[in-house]
């Protein structure tokens, strides 16, 4: 009993005593860039917030606006998810993909290599210190998300899925970066490859399932699709949504609202009834499955001795 | 005294270029070995490969009784290593740099912070404590970089021209510090492209070119073999050739080169000498009894290893 609560106490000691950690963390938040980026973003989403409320305030005095303040709450949510994912999908690679790329560009990363530092501390050191300060950025947000609670309109559950899946997000797109980094001798390269392979998940898969669906419609006109057939398309609509950050979140926020489930949903074709998953729970594991293929091969790419 | 690094046939390839071609060397615990070589001859691929950084294409090494490519961990902790480039952490204090490189050699916090003043005081930087590392001076910095590979009491430094781009002062700073370990016993492997920087401190050196260890040896019998050459210039008035002549039929004489033939101007000869300064007078005073018009006889102030490539050229070609 006692090793099962020693293990991740263990753990925790150890990545709390990870060199590579403790010294970016150190260079990050000396000096006043930190705490003027956390500042500077804190008032830019009280503004948006402020704005949205307003502009939800003026219209419940207007004899044809809406004065349910649930839509308020809602505008709140969905602005401040928005700017969550922005930097879940921006914020967080950029400060990976200098991550190793950066070591050698200036000239550490042989002194680095000739230590006893493994390859899994530096790189699990890299990841931390990179996520740390995003975190902290979202985290510091959620104050002003809990408004829309306030406000109402918002379920509790939406603000968990909503979070695991920017959460997840977070960490597959920073291992992506640090991937990037780790293969390319440059920051500058790795930045291109980090946010060409991100744009591709993000908008490079819709774009081709838009393509597809607009070559595919004129042939399909004339054809009928049997239960059969809508019945897959809704499943294979379903995993697109879950390769897809911001798809995930929207698709599981209607299953939420719409459906009222969490983890399944119903509906009926011809008579017969399906379930269907919601995109979140196939979202999370497919990005989880993600992240640890990019953690291992950016550990192998560190491991490897050179042969140039 | 046992055998601490020992390399057996290494080769490096990129390519067509060879870069090291079947290195053999064995070193001593507690040697001073000097790498002594131009730009390009393979001394940072040598040192590159011995402490795991790079695969060999054939060949082995150990380091320590440990096989580089084998078991590169335990090579890593008997090993430190300063290349010859200084990686620079922004934002980083000189205390701080030396408290993370120690964390990457696994020292526990409690230890690290008596280390580090030792450190500093063994480098003479214990004044700059606090100062961001970007803020150093190049020497500071390269005694800086210097406490870093000392963090962990390895048994062997292996550093990269440990003195280039130092300024006078801070060059000799450098070698008393070379002194300093070499006293504590620590085995030192380093290279330099100037022999005469490392002649007063080496115990042994090994010279290379391209990719060929073409010399290698106790430091006290390479010297020996050095000082019997000399190179001395002559400038004859009208013919060079009975002058040529008179000078090969010397038995201390071993070449001559025309100025013709090399970089001297019309009318000089390059002669390869050995001999002491009696010799050397000697060689004068019958030059002027043989009537040989001269008008300029000087020796060559190079360095030890330009005479000795000079000398040793002919292993190459």
């Amino acid at each position: 009993m006692s090793e099962i609560t020693e293990l991740p106490k263990k753990r925790l000691r150890s990545l709390r005593q990870n060199p590579v950690t403790m010294k970016e963390l150190r260079s990050r938040m000396r000096g006043r860039r930190a705490f003027v980026v956390l500042t500077v973003y804190l008032i830019a989403m009280s503004v948006f917030v402020t704005l949205i409320y307003a502009a939800y305030a003026a219209a419940a005095n207007d004899p044809y606006g809406s004065t349910d303040s649930r839509q308020a709450g809602k505008a709140v949510f969905g602005g401040v998810l928005t700017i969550q994912t922005f930097m879940v999908i921006f914020v967080g690679p950029s400060f990976t993909v200098g991550a190793i790329s950066g070591e050698k560009e200036r000239q550490t990363y042989d002194l680095l290599r000739t230590t006893l530092l493994s390859a899994k501390t530096l790189v699990t050191g890299k990841l931390i210190s990179a996520l740390s300060y995003v975190f902290l950025l979202i985290i510091a947000s959620v104050p002003l998300q809990s408004i829309a609670f306030l406000l109402g309109g918002v379920a509790a559950e939406e603000l968990i899925v909503s979070q695991l899946i920017i959460l997840v997000g977070a960490v597959t797109f920073a291992l992506w970066g640090l991937y990037c980094s780790s293969v390319m001798r440059s920051t500058q390269a790795a930045s291109v490859a980090t946010f060409a392979g991100i744009l591709f998940m993000i908008a490079g898969i819709p774009m081709l399932v838009l393509l597809f669906s607009l070559f595919a419609s004129p042939i399909m006109a004339g054809m009928s699709v049997s239960w059969v057939g809508e019945v897959i398309l809704l499943y294979l609509g379903v995993f697109l949504a879950a390769t897809n950050l911001p798809a995930a979140l929207i698709v599981s926020d209607l299953v939420l609202q719409q459906e009222d489930a969490i983890f399944f949903f119903q509906s009926s074709f011809s008579g017969r009834t399906f379930w269907f998953p919601s995109p979140w729970p196939i979202f999370l594991l497919l990005y989880s499955l993600l992240a640890l293929l990019f953690y291992a091969l950016s550990v192998r790419r560190v491991r490897r001795i050179a042969n140039k | 005294m046992s055998t601490i690094i020992e390399i057996q046939g290494l080769t490096k390839q990129y390519g067509e270029l060879t870069a090291l071609n079947d290195l053999y060397l064995t070193l001593e615990e507690g040697a001073v070995f000097g790498f002594i070589g131009p730009n390009g001859a393979g001394k940072t691929t040598t040192m590159r490969i011995l402490t795991t950084l790079l695969k060999p294409t054939s060949g082995k090494a150990w380091v320590a009784g440990h096989s580089v490519t084998d078991d590169p961990r335990a090579v890593r902790r008997a090993i430190g290593y300063m290349p010859d480039f200084f990686g620079v952490y922004d934002d980083m204090k000189v205390w701080e740099y030396l408290d993370f490189f120690g964390a990457c050699y696994d020292i526990p916090p409690n230890v690290r912070a008596g280390m580090i003043d030792d450190l500093l005081a063994l480098v003479d930087l214990g004044h700059k404590k606090d100062a961001y590392v970007e803020g150093l001076s190049r020497g500071m910095k390269q005694r800086l970089c210097l406490a870093r590979t000392l963090t962990h009491d390895p048994q062997i430094l292996i550093l990269d021209e440990p003195a280039s781009g130092l300024d006078p002062r801070a060059r000799i700073e450098m070698r008393e510090l070379l002194r300093e370990l070499k006293n504590m016993g620590k085995t030192i492997f380093f290279s330099s492209h100037i022999l005469s920087e490392v002649a007063d401190i080496c115990t042994s050196i090994g010279i290379i070119e391209a990719g060929r260890l073409i010399a290698h040896g106790d430091m006290a019998e390479m010297q020996r073999q050095l000082r019997t050459h000399r190179l001395i210039q002559l400038r004859a008035l009208g013919d060079t050739l009975p002058l040529q002549a008179f000078l090969l039929s010397r038995p201390e004489v071993h070449n001559v080169t025309l100025g013709d033939d090399a970089d001297l101007p019309p009318g000089t000869l390059r002669v390869d000498f050995s001999g002491d300064d009696n010799a050397l007078g000697q060689l004068l005073a019958d030059i002027v009894a043989q009537k040989l018009p001269l008008v300029g006889f000087f020796e060559e102030t190079g360095d030890l290893e330009d005479v000795f490539l000079h000398v040793t050229q002919g292993i190459i070609n």
